[in-house]
């Protein structure tokens, strides 16, 4: 390789100290530490029985001030546990200007013999020696968003969010499309209670929510509005808002209705799932926020009526739409969920039978503030069913092409509940639900005991057809328990339809930039230790934009999206300095590299390309796609790898054998395990920490190689958002190596686990046999 | 959609085609040559084995060996794309292109076959055939000329009470491939509707199957026969006159079964079965015994012809 790559040795007068931790035996037990010291060809070369101590720092911060130390190196244990330790006794001196030697997981604790576990403590020191020389001083970058965050979505999950930042002081806009917010909620009628068996008055118990968010000061509540374009900069989000009239200005507006008693026009009212009319003069519902009437414009024929009785003088059918730019620190997508189309399963007759209805429209019924005030009718006859059919699963668990695979949670429990009610005031009616398989966990057991002795019957099958018998209505099923085909004869069918994505979340997911699952709801960073975080910084996820959720799910998620929210705004943000810049003159904006970023840290902002400080993570993958190599990661990186491979080779000897290991933090972390677990591995075994396998370049592998070292071993863990990638790499690198003349075999890719250190270990001493017998 | 070719076909011969329905070809090929559709037939062709296969006589080895020899011949008369007139050609015949494609293992068994018979030239090559693009049913390739079709319309059917029946095959095995939907299947009836006749679309028992099952006609006869005759009542209670088919399995168990179950059942069926190409090849002019072949139908079909000849005189 060309040295060129190295930088200058210009570095020569740079002032180095090290200081040796004897770790109270843990480490001088296994290396000689006169020895190594002498090894050391420096004038300020110390020792002390636990460095970590406050009689360390003061050793450490002394030498520091009174040699006016350059450079500082800690030779002691794993940085993973104390380099936060060290960066701080080394003060002044700035924290990135110190390395640590982790001599006593990767060499008092793997090697059972004092000459060699010192050899390699003096080799180690000596990398570590050159490596410190090439590092620079670098500040911590830190970005203060605005103390403000957009919640998008005015259901039971935006309402709850909103509510929560407002309480913690964040300047919060919640925006909600439609003329109101609440959401679903407020249509369900009844909720279930996940430990006491009753249901309860959803209305009752969200009312209160919004009264609070309503008075809360911070938050602001934007109706009729949608996001129309969204911008992220280094911790602010630029955003239009598009806010369309009511025609009814809420400020003067009392609610009187009178508007609407003179109204002449009829609409079916979409609150009450079209099973009734309202004027186009509404209210959406008699709890609506804002407290004032709307226009239904598309159905308003303009005749004036309104205008002439409102005595407020509140309506102005001329009013236009209003475009608002805000600027936010954090966003929350509460963008909700919409159902399945009953009408893609013709079998089950929705569309031609009137008394095949949706649970949510079994809801409207059973709501007193529904079409029917609460009364269970038939749509056909006024008449009381006395049997009613449920049938789960409509579009959930549904292997075929257009079905969801995914079930959708909750139908079992809001069939149940919906069952429970009737059963209550209709005794008599027979309520039987046929079911794929009921799942009701935790505490929710409890309820499907409880309805099963309320009288619900249970059918375990999927029915195949809807027919009709005279008046009657003919559920096809097997009954899959006993093996029995069944026709049943029911008055009202009640289809559990599944829960699907809303078009709003997925034209948000757009606007962001934010990725979706394959079910196309927001897909979380990571879903099991990342829930509610999604992959664009700053933006998080709750209630059913996330997936199929209850309402207790999504409150949950809406306060721990706050939450995570109020740990970004609050204590700003401090992040690594080890990431990318991009050197203009190179750069020709070819745009390959944002394509690349798995951590959507890449934009183009006035035709330039821009690195979000927030978003990046130093990983390096864009540097692999540059063709004009524009792209640099700050802290001299490269330099330090070259370094550190130029001091593990040093003084080697032509019968020894030596195997640099390039680990990454979750790597790092395994191999430290090895050294805790006090499990041996061949001396050859040399390791080196990146930020990233990412940065590990072929260039770097090849000037191993051709320095003498006998292997290359890289490791990454497969969770690792950037498996995939480094897997393809290490392939072209194979061939890299081979056109340089080196055996393939001496690059090694590994998966790696931190619980698995022992097979680490193994693989470690596997590699090193290989590396003997090539 | 997938594209749908119209030249380069081998129109696949069947054997329930050829021995029950020889008109469902004839009217094919009438269609065809009348649209502009390039077809090869090639007599070397061998059964797609469906029926057998599906009454466990031929494994799933001889099946693909088989359709191995059919593929060649395809290539061969440089029509890769492969147009069957029964929908068990259809599954049996993208079932083993996906085996071939998708598994190693299997591909060499049959090659190594090819290889000990010195047949070399017949070896199948890991995806020459796409399951997706090679493989198509006739309605398919009729969908693709619909409009073409509709300028030759002459005969009116709109007077009669139109119902469709969707093979199985084609609905429910490889539906990722279906056109016009498996949930309630409609290439049948756009495809009416394409000619300027309407169908009655859905009614109960729309996706039942025809019941013939294979050899559940032969085994569990009171099975099958129970299938087929809840269908027809339902056809019955419909008013329906014409039953519209795209498998000749299906047809056969209709037409040839319909006045046994008449006199089971105690009920008059009335229904006339029809392939689609059939009711197209009519609706365009095709001589109903020359092109038609409505001879070999067990519920006649001149009562129908003579009701249409009467209405236009």
């Amino acid at each position: 390789m060309t040295a060129d790559i190295k930088s200058s040795n210009s570095d020569k007068d740079l002032k180095v100290g090290v200081f040796i931790c004897r770790c109270g035996g843990n480490i001088s037990d296994m290396v000689d530490i006169d020895k190594l010291k002498d090894s050391i060809d420096l004038d300020v070369v110390e020792e002390f029985v636990n460095l970590c101590s406050i009689n360390g720092r003061k050793i450490i911060r002394d030498k520091v001030i009174n040699e006016n130390l350059d450079r500082v190196i800690i030779a002691a244990c794993s940085p993973m546990t104390h380099e936060k330790t060290f960066q701080d006794y080394i003060k002044p001196l700035n924290p990135y200007l110190m390395d640590m030697v982790n001599l006593r997981e990767q060499c008092s604790w793997v090697h059972e013999n004092i000459e060699e576990a010192t050899e390699k403590a003096i080799c180690l020191i000596n990398a570590s020696i050159g490596k410190v020389k090439q590092s620079q001083a670098v500040d911590p970058i830190t970005c203060q968003s605005p103390e403000s965050a957009i919640v998008i979505g005015g259901g039971i999950s935006g309402i709850s969010a909103a509510l929560s930042l407002g309480k913690q002081g964040i300047k919060t806009y919640l925006i909600e499309k439609t003329p109101s917010i609440g959401g679903n909620m407020v249509k369900i009628g009844k909720v279930f209670s996940p430990v006491r068996l009753a249901e309860e008055c959803g209305m009752c118990l969200i009312n209160p929510v919004m009264n609070e968010l309503i008075w809360n000061p911070n938050v602001t509540i934007m109706t009729n509005t949608k996001v129309l374009s969204a911008e992220r900069r280094v911790g602010i989000f630029n955003i239009l808002l598009e806010r369309s009239p009511r025609y009814v200005d809420s400020d003067k507006c009392i609610s009187c209705g009178n508007c609407s008693d003179v109204c002449p026009i009829e609409v079916l009212d979409s609150w009450n799932d079209n099973l009734s009319t309202k004027k186009a003069i509404y209210r959406p519902f008699s709890q609506s926020f804002p407290d004032a009437y709307t226009i239904d414009i598309e159905n308003c024929k303009k005749c004036g009526n309104c205008i002439k009785k409102c005595s407020m003088n509140a309506i102005h059918l001329n009013s236009e739409n209003e475009l608002i730019p805000i600027n936010v620190g954090a966003v929350i997508i509460a963008t909700g969920h919409e159902i399945f189309d009953p009408k893609l399963r013709p079998e089950y007759g929705y569309e031609k039978y009137e008394d095949v209805i949706t649970q949510s429209e079994l809801g409207r019924i059973m709501g007193v503030n529904g079409p029917t005030k609460g009364k269970l009718k038939m749509q056909s006859s006024n008449r009381v069913p006395k049997r009613i059919v449920m049938i789960q699963c409509v579009g959930s668990r549904d292997e075929k092409p257009d079905g969801h695979k995914y079930c959708s949670k909750v139908c079992c429990m809001v069939a149940l509940k919906n069952a429970n009610i009737i059963k209550n005031k209709y005794p008599d009616t027979d309520v039987l639900i046929c079911y794929t398989d009921m799942r009701t966990p935790g505490m929710y057991e409890k309820y499907y005991k409880h309805g099963q002795e309320n009288g619900i019957r249970l059918m375990r099958g999927r029915p195949g057809e809807i027919s009709k018998k005279g008046n009657s209505l003919i559920v096809n099923v097997e009954n899959t328990l006993k093996k029995e085909f069944m026709e049943i004869e029911t008055d009202m069918i009640v289809l559990s339809v599944a829960i699907e994505p809303s078009e709003g979340t997925k034209e948000i997911a757009k606007i962001f930039d934010i990725g979706l699952t394959e079910d196309m709801f927001i897909k979380e960073i990571h879903p099991k230790i990342k829930p509610v975080t999604t992959d664009v910084k700053g933006t998080y996820v709750c209630g059913t934009a996330q997936g199929p959720n209850d309402i207790t799910d999504s409150i949950v998620q809406a306060n721990a999206a706050s939450a995570k929210i109020a740990e970004l705004l609050h204590d700003g943000l401090e992040v690594e300095p080890f990431i990318g810049e991009i050197d203009f003159e190179k750069c020709n904006l070819c745009k390959d590299c944002i394509d690349s970023c798995r951590y959507k840290a890449i934009s183009t902002k006035d035709d330039e390309i821009f690195i979000d400080p927030l978003s990046c993570s130093g990983c390096g993958k864009c540097l692999t796609v540059c063709k004009s190599n524009a792209i640099n990661i700050q802290g001299n990186i490269s330099e330090k790898i070259f370094a550190t491979i130029d001091g593990m080779l040093k003084g080697k000897k032509d019968w020894e054998q030596r195997i640099l290991v390039f680990l990454d933090h979750v790597g790092y972390t395994a191999a430290d395990n090895i050294g805790v677990n006090r499990i041996e591995y061949p001396k050859s075994i040399y390791i080196i920490k990146v930020h990233s396998i990412n940065r590990v370049m072929p260039k770097h592998i090849i000037y191993a190689l051709k320095n003498g070292v006998n292997g290359v071993f890289i490791g990454e863990y497969p969770g690792d958002l950037m498996y995939d990638e480094v897997e393809k790499r290490i392939k072209n690198m194979k061939q890299k190596i081979k056109e340089y003349g080196f055996n393939p075999e001496r690059l090694q890719f590994s998966t790696v686990y931190i619980p698995y250190f022992t097979g680490l270990a193994r693989k470690f001493k596997e590699f090193d046999t290989k590396i003997k017998n090539l | 959609m997938k594209s749908i070719p119209d030249k380069n076909i081998l129109l696949f011969k069947s054997c329930l085609v050829s021995t029950e329905y020889p008109g469902i070809e004839s009217s094919t090929k009438y269609i065809f040559d009348k649209v502009g559709v390039e077809y090869v037939i090639d007599h070397d062709q061998s059964c797609c084995t469906g029926l057998g296969h599906y009454s466990d006589v031929f494994n799933q080895t001889s099946t693909t060996l088989i359709a191995t020899r059919n593929f060649h011949l395809a290539k061969k008369n440089n029509a890769k794309n492969i147009t069957v007139m029964c929908a068990t050609c259809y599954a049996i015949n993208k079932k083993s292109v996906k085996l071939l494609n998708n598994n190693d293992q299997f591909r060499e068994k049959i090659n190594a076959v090819f290889e000990d018979s010195s047949m070399e030239e017949m070896k199948y090559e890991k995806e020459s055939f796409n399951p997706s693009d090679n493989i198509f049913h006739v309605v398919e390739v009729l969908f693709n000329k619909k409009d073409e079709i509709n300028k030759y319309v002459n005969m009116d059917f709109s007077n009669f009470r139109i119902a469709t029946h969707h093979a199985c095959h084609y609905c429910k095995v490889h539906y990722e491939d279906t056109i016009g939907g498996f949930r309630n299947p409609r290439i049948l009836d756009e495809l009416v509707e394409s000619l300027g006749f309407n169908t009655i679309d859905w009614y109960n028992t729309k996706r039942n199957t025809c019941g013939a099952g294979f050899r559940q006609r032969f085994v569990n006869k009171p099975i099958s026969m129970k299938v087929t005759g809840d269908k027809l009542l339902e056809l019955n209670k419909e008013n329906v006159d014409i039953l519209i088919h795209m498998c000749p399995n299906c047809q056969m168990q209709f037409d040839r079964y319909q006045p046994y179950l008449s006199k089971e059942l105690g009920v008059d069926f009335n229904v006339f079965h029809l392939n689609i190409t059939q009711l197209i090849a009519l609706a365009i002019g095709g001589d109903p015994y020359k092109t038609v072949g409505i001879q070999t139908h067990t519920v006649s079909i001149e009562p129908l012809i003579r009701r249409i000849l009467d209405i236009e005189v």
